[in-house]
């Protein structure tokens, strides 16, 4: 490794070790392994949060919160588990602590769209299949509608929603991640994708509203 | 392509992960099929979040550049993390406040001794005694007169 410096010469020999080595040499008293550890899970979690808050300083607030959260219990990792799923579970009852704080009603939902929110609604109801996909990739409209969307669900049944749908996670792993019986997980999964139907229903026509008058 | 499989490609399709056919089958499945293309729109309205790529998704907004992971970057909503964080640094933090105390005791001890006014009373501490009535004292402004004498007047 001649002419690199010490500190690349570091991330050489940290990136190439596996996450159960990194684990070890944290508890041993290296910190600097776990930056190269949090730096590895770090777009998977964020990527998480963003599925929970449309907001993004407050995604990444929850994400930095959670590799904390996990550096204080590292003590506590079991190996019987892969440390992203037991990462996961911290992030994953983060944003449900947070849900739970900020909860919402569903009537939020029926306020004022923007323009560039109602030309998205409009693409949606008369575009073909192929043009709305390519249309959604371009507008942040598209994004912002799907939060607002997903806002009128209670956290229980959002947070199932995201976890089966996004990470598609099984039932009995939901169950497992979050603490709840499976019956739960399935009544709670069946009572959101009803919800969401009916208030992408309700969206759905007043676009099409808006595209008569 | 029956309306079932139709429903269960539709995430592929966002994804752009369907194969070609696959692709070709559900788009035809969806010309034809009004229910799901009812539902594909409906679909649709949450698909941003629920199925697509986050990272392309926030890069769309604008973001500062990816911070490092820090303890001390936390945000401060989170008081019960911050608490056990701290504990861990409690040497420390005594240790400084310890060094701001005896600074602070020292600087108001300088500062009473510096300014503090006589013990005596004010009475005592503005007679003179006689005894300091001599030729040195002649010559201060603030020395009381002296009556006059014989030879004064002479003078």
């Amino acid at each position: 490794m001649l002419g690199l410096s010490a500190r690349s010469r570091e991330w050489w020999r940290l990136s190439a070790k596996p996450d159960e080595e990194l684990i070890a040499e944290v508890l041993g008293g290296d910190s600097g392994a776990f930056t190269e550890l949090a730096g590895r899970h770090r777009p998977r979690v964020e990527r998480l949060c963003r599925r929970f808050f449309s907001d993004e300083e407050m995604a990444r607030d929850i994400a930095q919160e959670s590799f904390i959260r996990a550096y204080t219990a590292l003590a506590t990792y079991r190996a019987e588990m892969p440390f992203g799923g037991w990462l996961r579970a911290i992030v994953v009852n983060l944003c449900y602590d947070e849900l739970r704080r900020r909860r919402r009603r569903p009537e939020e939902l029926v306020g004022d769209f923007s323009a560039p929110e109602v030309q998205w609604m409009q693409t949606a109801n008369v575009a073909s299949p192929e043009e709305i996909v390519g249309d959604a990739e371009e507008r942040r409209e598209a994004y912002d509608l799907a939060h607002r969307l997903l806002d009128t669900l209670k956290p229980e049944d959002r947070m199932v929603m995201v976890l089966k749908e996004s990470e598609d996670m099984s039932v009995s792993d939901i169950a497992e991640t979050l603490g709840w019986s499976e019956a739960k997980v399935k009544i709670r999964a069946f009572r959101a994708r009803q919800a969401l139907r009916k208030q992408a229903e309700r969206m759905l026509a007043a676009g099409r509203n808006r595209l008569q008058s | 392509m029956n309306c079932f499989e139709a429903r269960q490609e539709f995430s592929a399709l966002w994804r752009k992960t369907a194969t070609a056919e696959r692709r070709a089958e559900l788009l035809a499945h969806l010309k034809g099929c009004e229910k799901c293309d009812h539902a594909f729109r409906v679909f649709a309205l949450t698909a941003p979040v629920l199925h697509g790529e986050m990272e392309r998704d926030a890069a769309r907004v604008s973001r500062p550049a990816r911070r490092e992971f820090s303890l001390a970057d936390r945000p401060r909503r989170f008081a019960s993390v911050s608490r056990e964080v701290a504990l861990s640094r409690q040497p420390i933090r005594w240790l400084a406040m310890s060094a701001a105390a005896a600074i602070f005791v020292f600087a108001a001890s300088t500062a009473y001794l510096s300014t503090r006014t006589p013990n005596e009373p004010l009475g005592e501490a503005l007679s003179i005694p006689e005894t300091s009535m001599n030729s040195e004292t002649a010559g201060d402004p603030l020395a009381p007169e002296m009556p006059m004498t014989e030879s004064d007047l002479a003078s």
